[in-house]
């Protein structure tokens, strides 16, 4: 069992999935049929024997309390561990006080009164699944400060726009960070993601708000590269960063391939969700699917392809769904086309007769919208 | 929800020996059904929508995966500050030894002490062997109003296939005047759907009598029934209007699955006023892949499905290879049918694998096959 407690931070650079941001946080952006975002970094931290997981909510929390609850499907002993969901109330007076460090430094005595040796801090918008023994192993043996997660690619040209580029030197101690402008497509992707002793993070954070109001996590740390040993740990799993509408919908695409999906979804490494109940999907006599992923609780009685169905949505006869999520309770009307759309929760498409957009540039549909 | 003041007993320790090899290791309760279910999530989750706090689950052959999976109470919501399932397999007592469950009416005596301990005013007792789904809070209801000592549920069955059931012959008002176990020429077509509500203080007294009885065989329908009958306590029938099912047979299990493709106005397992709760998966949504098709199925979370899936139930991870053919059959949890493989009118019991080119089953045959045991490929491409 590691001796840590998890973080689990909203993210900062403003990323959104477009569209979906409006009516939720992105933790609790649904994602692959019948999970939400949030469900990977809890389900990472969990299958690593992490059960003392606090979890920061900046805004929209309806949706991500009713989707964590106590936070028992993710295998937690709620006796001996504790989902936490935590806000900050003392930023009102504007939206750019509204930042990682603020809601640290708000909840510090949560921070400070866990028992546990070390705190890993990870985020909503990188998608990866990993067990973070081997991380914790890592940074006990190489005695630094800090180590933090990072991905070598070779697609940052088009992929992980604004996300922070970490430069390292051999001993792959942090030398500098900065943002990926799609400058160079081979490079260190930083995945938000820390580990460190509670106490360097709790001095950090002290300094980091007499610094100024305005730092973020990724603020604080490019200024303890200066003092602190700072170190890579290089991941090679699968990693996104949905950072956007686009990114959202490439990367949802992107794991419809099976081999894709089989190095998001390790055995071993399971992801939790919330159970709905739902019965398997019933396919009609006019029904098919292929090339896609699709949910229980589905009734389909029209042509599915290469798309992705969440949990109840309804496609009457004759409609065609191609390249396109549907987000959950969606219904596509009689011989109504959807093609590389994403629609989003309860939106009922049978008025038109088609949806869309291009691989390039998919249309969203609102929640609960009715055209 | 407040507690009520019925408690469930489910009589789950039956075998289900007609359904062979699906019942080797495990209990009928347990038997899968739907491509999701057990069968015992069925008079489980009715219980949960019913709001009935407090089920005891009676379990005696092949217990052991029974009792692991009933014994989870949240799974059907019934682990709150007053609800919880119990597991109640016979056990070893002071005053005798081990003594296994008679019959229907012993599982219950010998549980007198549990039920005492929940102290309710009505007893339901229920049988873990059936698909259907009814509001067990209107036959109470009912039995309320009519000042009943006992209520039993009934369901009006063909005229013809009266003579296969417990029939219930009863007056205008519904009071039972006579039963009779499979009568040559029935005079009612209302059969016991081994349902019943019991007034728990009367029923304590009928048992702990029942038990004395050294000519008894502790059945309620063959014991306890008539001899209430013969005291002139008020039994009523409770007529069900629904799907109902007992799934004893292979036939009967398949034609049940194949219901729900085809009869969805009988049995709707996706109505969300009446969910049917069960056992949650780790698994992702199922994928049909760039050479697969289904149509018109019935598919579970976690299957791979690479061939063609026509008429058919699958279950929890299975995986259907390149050019197999799946129609008309049942695949139960984890069931691998490899590539070429051809399925026809099957039920394939759980993680059996279809080697590739294999042709099982036959699409003119009178009954459904069983596949229990892993099938080898053969050479050559199918045919």
């Amino acid at each position: 069992m590691a001796d840590a407690f998890g973080i689990v931070v909203y993210s900062n650079k403003g990323f959104e999935v477009e569209g979906l941001s409006q009516y939720r946080s992105m933790g609790a952006t649904s994602f692959l049929g019948r999970y939400r975002l949030i469900d990977f970094p809890l389900s990472s931290l969990t299958n690593s024997g992490i059960e003392n997981i606090q979890l920061y909510v900046n805004e929209k929390p309806r949706s991500i309390i009713a989707h964590v609850g106590t936070g028992r499907q993710y295998n937690i002993n709620t006796k001996r561990g504790e989902l936490k969901i935590l806000f900050d109330e003392g930023n009102q007076a504007s939206r750019i006080y509204q930042n990682d460090v603020h809601s640290f430094n708000y909840n510090r005595h949560r921070i400070e009164e866990m028992p546990q040796k070390y705190v890993v801090i990870t985020t909503n918008y990188m998608l990866y699944t990993v067990d973070f023994n081997d991380v914790i192993k890592a940074h006990e043996d190489s005695g630094a400060d800090i180590t933090m997660m990072y991905k070598s690619v070779n697609c940052a040209k088009e992929s992980f726009i604004n996300c922070d580029v970490m430069e390292l030197n051999k001993q792959k101690g942090v030398k500098s960070m900065h943002l990926n402008l799609g400058g160079k497509s081979n490079c260190n992707i930083s995945m938000d993601t820390y580990i460190m002793n509670k106490d360097i993070f709790l001095a950090m954070i002290d300094q980091a708000v007499t610094t100024s109001s305005l730092y973020w996590m990724r603020d604080m740390i490019l200024d303890a590269t200066a003092y602190l040993d700072i170190r890579g740990y290089q991941y090679k799993g699968y990693l996104y960063a949905i950072n956007s509408f686009k990114a959202y919908y490439d990367c949802s695409m992107d794991l419809l391939n099976l081999q894709t999906r089989n190095e998001l979804f390790d055995k071993d490494l399971p992801v939790y969700t919330k159970t709905n109940d739902s019965s398997p999907a019933h396919y009609f006599e006019t029904g098919s699917a292929t090339g896609s992923l699709v949910s229980n609780g589905c009734s389909i009685s029209g042509t599915i392809e290469n798309s992705i169905v969440s949990r109840g949505c309804i496609v009457e006869e004759g409609a065609v769904v191609k390249n396109s999520i549907l987000l959950p309770g969606t219904k596509i009307g009689k011989n109504v086309t959807v093609e590389c759309a994403v629609v989003d929760k309860n939106a009922v498409i049978s008025k038109v007769k088609s949806v869309e957009g291009t691989i390039e540039q998919p249309v969203y549909i609102k929640r609960s919208d009715r055209i | 929800m407040k507690a009520s003041n019925m408690v469930a007993m489910i009589l789950a320790g039956g075998r289900g020996s007609r359904l062979h090899a699906l019942t080797d290791t495990v209990a009928k309760p347990a038997v899968h059904f739907g491509g999701k279910y057990r069968i015992i999530d069925f008079p489980l989750s009715n219980c949960a929508n019913s709001n009935i706090n407090v089920v005891g689950v009676l379990t005696q052959y092949e217990s052991v995966l029974l009792n692991a999976y009933a014994s989870q109470g949240q799974r059907w919501g019934l682990d709150t500050f007053d609800s919880g399932v119990y597991v109640l397999p016979p056990r070893e007592k002071a005053e005798a030894d081990l003594n296994v469950y008679e019959g229907t009416a012993d599982a219950i005596t010998q549980n007198i002490d549990f039920l005492d301990r929940n102290n309710p005013e009505y007893v339901l007792i229920l049988s873990g062997d059936h698909i259907y789904k009814m509001n067990y809070e209107r036959m109470l209801e009912e039995h309320v109003n009519n000042k009943a000592d006992a209520t039993i549920a009934v369901l009006q069955v063909p005229m013809e296939e009266a003579s296969r059931f417990g029939i219930m012959n009863t007056d205008s008002e519904g009071r039972i005047v006579e039963f009779e176990e499979k009568p040559e020429k029935p005079k009612s077509n209302l059969a016991s759907m081994g349902i019943y509500i019991f007034n728990w203080k009367l029923l304590r007294k009928l048992l702990i009598d029942d038990a004395k009885d050294t000519e008894s065989v502790h059945d309620f329908g063959k014991n306890i029934i008539p001899k209430m009958l013969e005291e002139h306590k008020r039994l009523y029938a409770y007529t069900f209007e629904g799907y109902w099912k007992d799934v004893g047979t292979i036939d009967s299990l398949w034609e049940s699955n194949m219901d729900l493709l085809y009869h969805p106005d009988k049995i709707n397992l996706n109505d969300p006023n009446w969910k049917i709760y069960s056992e949650d998966s780790t698994s992702l949504p199922h994928y049909i892949g760039e050479t697969g098709e289904v149509v018109h199925s019935y598919i579970n979370q976690g299957c791979e499905i690479h061939g063609c899936v026509e008429r058919s139930v699958l279950s929890l991870g299975c995986v259907v290879g390149e050019g197999a053919i799946v129609r008309d059959s049942v695949l139960l949890p984890g069931v691998k049918v490899e590539s070429g493989a051809i399925l026809d009118r099957v039920i394939v019991k759980e993680d059996v694998v279809i080697g590739s080119n294999a042709v099982v089953g036959s699409k003119d045959s009178k009954e459904v096959e069983l596949i229990s045991e892993d099938v080898k490929a053969t050479k050559g491409g199918n045919s």
